[in-house]
């Protein structure tokens, strides 16, 4: 009698754990749905406003009448800055990740490796700092720019596109390479047109992941591309970033402000979960055609 | 020719009377550039890491040479006209340890009993969904974080939640002042949800390592699933779960963004889980631009100094942990 | 691992032909969708470059008052309290596409232009003597005033009278509730709530905070012995809660229950019903709401012997007005630029013009957007001041075009 009263205890116990973790899982997800949730109904509105997309933003007012139009500058300035910095990370990420991961019998590979992974931690906002910090000193005028901008973002876009690269060219099989060296192909051209190539799910999967992260960083574009309410006005000079106008407007203490803020953060979290959902079903379907590596 | 023999093969084939040009001469110059291209590449990865750490060596200069090392148990920071402070580094500091903690008091319980239920109670139907789910929420950017913790989470904590805890739990001390929703707790509240998807991906990801032997041992013995999940999963993926904790304080750490518009810019040490505070992170934003003269920005890097070393601590720490379970493959861990 | 051996061995004999290797499609399949990415952004890239988002404003539409022959950008960082009117300025001068201003807090606009990270700075408050000495050759130019208002969030359509010693305690934590003696003193018919006052202040360098501890450091000794005037919230203060810019510190206190703050008259006004605007004591002894009106009487009655544009403007104020109904923390705000518009090295006579021909617009034309906005327009002796000021500008060893205003 009283084992089967035990055991009918740990069952219950059991079944009581599984129960919380159902729980849990609700609890973790919250969050996720509270912000969708919130942004479609404060923002939702003024999203699909004609003009909010392509518009400068409004003066700060807090009458009825008040304009709430106006991110245009913003995503400009976004893809513009995100664009520069991939520009200089996809190229420096991968090659340095080709030779981590392909010249990995020197040293020097696997210190790469590592300070790539360690750059990984680096807190965002320091990436920002320190950009500023080098303009401040060497070149004050342009310190808010998109040139420094480019490189804050490009600091944080590295190391991820690093990391990436090389598990993605890890995971090619040895066999590959060795297959292309044996026909004679030389090493250069196999390790582009054969490794990196059996390997484009992967590196794919890490670029867009870097673009996404930089396009939604505001900490360290505070202290370089620095915010602006006009249109793209030159590469030295100040420019406007979703992320940015989010964390401004927050802070303004103007009602249209903030409504244009969720305007922005409705924009800018359908943009990333979107792009999010997407590539993992394209690069899933890469994998599966290329033999589920 | 002779058949293949069974000792070692050299690459290098008997020398013929004839030189006969091989196909890799023409080649072995790109392959030279090439490598010198990578290898310049790879160099500036290196470069990079340093330009981050001299830049804030040089720029905390004249903050050391004032303050020397009482800057990192100095309790006071005083920016006053004449620029002259004290200024030291442990409300800081203070305030990202209590923040995270209270981050990590608040996830681990809901990370691990998520990532058991991805695992063990999960129908199949519903495990991709779900992982997906929790792993767009690492997605979303830590300024929209902030921005909701600010008008969604910091009301309802002021109006309902704050309140409730100082009623029935203000007997321990932990929430002593006035409850504005803008404090500590509520950062805290706000890192918690950020690292949480870090956490579970991580564990779950170890617990799906557990090799199936281990688990059907226990139950073979006439386990439950818990206790199978007890017995069996998590002694074994116990460093990379350790190792995903680790991780996500690293993340809280530097967590810029999600806190600043949360905490209350007060540079003091907390007393309550009430009390405003400031984290580094929050203290580069708020004051790097905004503040009395060079010797305070120069104090500022210099925490940022502190907090560089302290995340890169935590984040190699973390992944020697995590890489021991899952053997450096499996999955891009954030 | 890298392998440089060409073979493991030589074929035997008897092996068919070498099998035909095939590509897999999904490799190509995967290199055109990453071509076809990039491809995309190029289009939009150039697109945009068609669409004229890259044009900078080196346009062929002259500025109508100035005869430089383009148009330049002008980028200004710091006071919150100006930033509405800045903001305004910026959208309306030369067709609103020359000047970007950042309001980071009048300590960010003296850190900026020492740094000469940008092209003026905005700070209510004037430089100390050591800030003038790290940035040597800067000029002090008001550009405009306005008046720094305590607001408070309490139930009931309250509208409470203070004075400086009041405010003073009560943002010290001397006084600690509401309804307190000193401030009943003061209202006597107000039924004040028992709550725990809540103090707000700002973090970070804030122009708006010294224009406030210079009125609490005159109108209360404890305060001028323990604390005195600065940009820096005092840090020995322990009650109260920071909050970030004008803009902040007014959202602080429109969402706080029985908090106090104190913001410029444009940002309390924005707050609507959210908050309550204090009237302030003056010398005269009447309590004082701040409007246009009494802020511009502040600055005539005031009319405080300004120093050169070099020189030091650490005591300056137009606070404590003798006028009867002029509102005592009123606060003149200033715009800081090199002297010698030659010492940024990016700079060509265009730079120095076009800065130049904005300080005249800004103190003349611009002044008119003053009132509207709830700052209070300069008076005809400072500007006539500011105009000697502008005559010492100068590009190297050359003196600045002035354009003519039309």
């Amino acid at each position: 009698m009283m084992s089967f009263d035990r055991h009918a205890r740990r069952k219950l116990f059991s079944h009581a754990i599984a129960v919380l973790s159902g729980l849990a899982v609700i609890a973790v997800l919250y969050p996720l749905v509270s912000i969708v949730y919130e942004a479609f109904a404060l923002g939702g509105g003024v999203l699909f406003q004609s003009g909010f997309l392509t518009s400068l933003p409004p003066q700060a007012c807090s009458a009825l009448s008040c304009k709430t139009v106006g991110i245009g500058p913003a995503i400009q300035g976004t893809l513009i800055v995100v664009g520069m910095a991939a520009g200089i990370s996809v190229p420096i990420g991968v090659l340095a990740a080709i030779f981590a991961s392909e010249y990995r019998a020197r040293g020097v590979g696997r210190v790469i490796s590592f300070t790539a992974d360690v750059l990984t931690g680096v807190p965002s906002i320091i990436c920002g700092a320190f950009v500023y910090g080098y303009f401040v000193l060497y070149n004050p005028t342009i310190a808010y720019s998109y040139y420094s901008g480019s490189l804050a973002l490009s600091a944080i876009m590295i190391p991820i596109i690093v990391r990436t690269t090389e598990e993605a060219l890890r995971v090619v099989p040895n066999s590959t390479r060795e297959a292309a060296l044996a026909l004679g192909i030389s090493k250069w051209k196999a390790t582009l047109r054969i490794v990196l190539v059996a390997a484009i799910p992967g590196v794919a999967t890490g670029v867009l992941l870097a673009v996404m992260r930089a396009a939604g960083e505001a900490a360290p574009l505070i202290f370089t591309l620095f915010g602006s309410q006009f249109w793209f006005n030159g590469f030295n000079q100040p420019g406007a970033a979703l992320p940015l106008v989010i964390y401004y407007y927050a802070l303004s203490g103007y009602p249209n402000l903030v409504k244009v803020a969720w305007g922005a953060v409705l924009f800018l979290l359908v943009l990333i979960l979107i792009v999010n959902v997407v590539s993992r079903l394209l690069i899933h379907r890469m994998r599966v055609r290329m033999g589920g590596v | 020719m002779d058949p293949p023999t069974p000792s070692p093969v050299s690459s290098v084939p008997a020398p013929l009377p004839v030189k006969i040009p091989r196909r890799s001469d023409h080649h072995r110059w790109g392959d030279r550039i090439f490598y010198g291209l990578v290898f310049a590449v790879g160099l500036s990865v290196i470069g990079l890491a340093l330009a981050i750490v001299v830049s804030l060596v040089y720029s905390s200069q004249q903050s050391f040479r004032v303050f020397g090392w009482s800057f990192l148990w100095g309790t006071v920071w005083n920016p006053t006209p004449t620029d002259t402070g004290p200024f030291g580094v442990v409300p800081f500091i203070a305030g990202t340890l209590v923040t995270s903690a209270i981050a990590l008091f608040i996830a681990i319980p809901l990370a691990l009993g998520a990532a058991i239920f991805l695992t063990t109670h999960c129908p199949r139907w519903l495990r991709g969904p779900a992982g997906t789910a929790i792993e767009l929420l690492a997605a979303v950017p830590s300024v929209i974080y902030g921005f909701w913790g600010l008008f969604i989470v910091h009301p309802y904590m002021a109006s309902t939640v704050e309140p409730g805890l100082k009623k029935y739990l203000g007997f321990t001390g932990l929430f002593n002042g006035t409850p504005i929703g803008i404090d500590v707790l509520t950062a805290g509240l706000i890192l918690a949800v950020m690292i949480v998807p870090t956490i579970c991906a991580v564990s779950r990801d170890t617990l799906l390592a557990v090799p199936q032997a281990q688990k059907e041992a226990a139950l073979s013995l006439g386990a439950t699933d818990w206790e199978t999940t007890r017995v069996a999963s998590i002694p074994y993926a116990r460093s990379g779960i350790i190792g995903g904790i680790i991780l996500g304080l690293g993340r809280a750490m530097g967590e810029t963004m999600a806190v600043v518009m949360v905490i209350g810019d007060t540079d003091k040490v907390p007393t309550s889980l009430f009390s405003q505070g400031q984290t580094i992170a929050s203290l580069i934003a708020n004051e790097l631009l905004s503040n009395q003269g060079p010797l305070q920005i120069s104090a500022i890097l210099e925490a940022g100094l502190v907090l560089l070393f302290i995340s890169l601590m935590v984040n190699v720490g973390a992944r020697l942990l995590v890489w021991r379970v899952l053997r450096g493959g499996g999955g891009i861990v954030e | 691992m890298s392998s440089s051996q060409t073979g493991t061995g030589t074929p035997s004999p008897s092996q068919p032909e070498a099998p035909v290797i095939q590509r897999k499609k999904g490799g190509r399949g995967a290199l055109i969708a990453v071509i076809a990415v990039v491809i995309v952004i190029i289009l939009v890239l150039v697109v945009g470059y068609s669409a004229g988002w890259f044009k900078t404003s080196t346009s062929s539409t002259t500025p109508s008052t100035c005869t430089a022959p383009s148009v330049t950008p002008i980028k200004g960082e710091g006071s919150t309290l100006v930033a509405p009117l800045m903001d305004y300025w910026a959208s309306v001068y030369n067709g609103g596409t020359q000047i970007t201003y950042d309001a980071a807090g009048s300590s960010a606009g003296i850190t900026a232009i020492t740094a000469k990270t940008v092209d003026f700075g905005a700070s209510d408050a004037p430089l100390t003597p050591a800030q003038r000495a790290a940035a040597p050759g800067v000029l002090t130019i008001p550009e405009s005033a306005g008046g720094v208002v305590p607001i408070y969030n309490l139930p009931g359509d309250l509208s409470l009278h203070f004075n400086g010693s009041v405010l003073a305690q009560m943002f010290d934590g001397t006084i600690t509730n509401w309804n307190n003696t000193p401030l009943q003193t003061l209202n006597p018919g107000v039924t004040l709530p028992s709550a725990t006052i809540v103090p707000v202040h700002r973090t970070g360098g804030s122009g708006t905070t010294f224009a406030f501890t210079t009125f609490m450091s005159i109108e209360n000794v404890a305060w001028n012995t323990s604390y005195g005037k600065g940009t820096a919230w005092p840090s020995t203060i322990t009650v109260g809660v920071g909050a970030s810019g004008n803009g902040g510190e007014a959202t602080t206190v429109a969402t706080t229950s029985d908090a106090i703050g104190y913001v410029d008259l444009n940002y309390a006004l924005n707050a609507g019903a959210a908050v309550g605007i204090g009237a302030v004591q003056n010398p005269a002894g009447n309590f004082i709401k701040a409007n246009i009106t009494n802020t511009e009487s502040a600055l005539v009655d005031a009319n405080p012997m300004l120093p050169s544009g070099l020189g030091d403007w650490f005591n300056v104020s137009v606070e404590n007005a003798k006028g009867a109904h002029d509102y005592p923390i009123t606060t003149l705000t200033y715009m800081l630029v090199y002297q010698n518009l030659g010492a940024y090295s990016s700079y060509t006579i265009t730079n120095a013009e076009n800065m130049v021909d904005f300080l005249h617009w800004a103190v003349t034309v611009g002044q008119n957007d003053s009132a509207p906005l709830y700052y209070a327009p300069l008076t005809q002796s400072i500007i006539a001041h500011d105009y000697t000021t502008f005559a010492t500008m100068t590009f190297g060893t050359s003196s600045i075009p002035v354009c003519v205003p039309s």
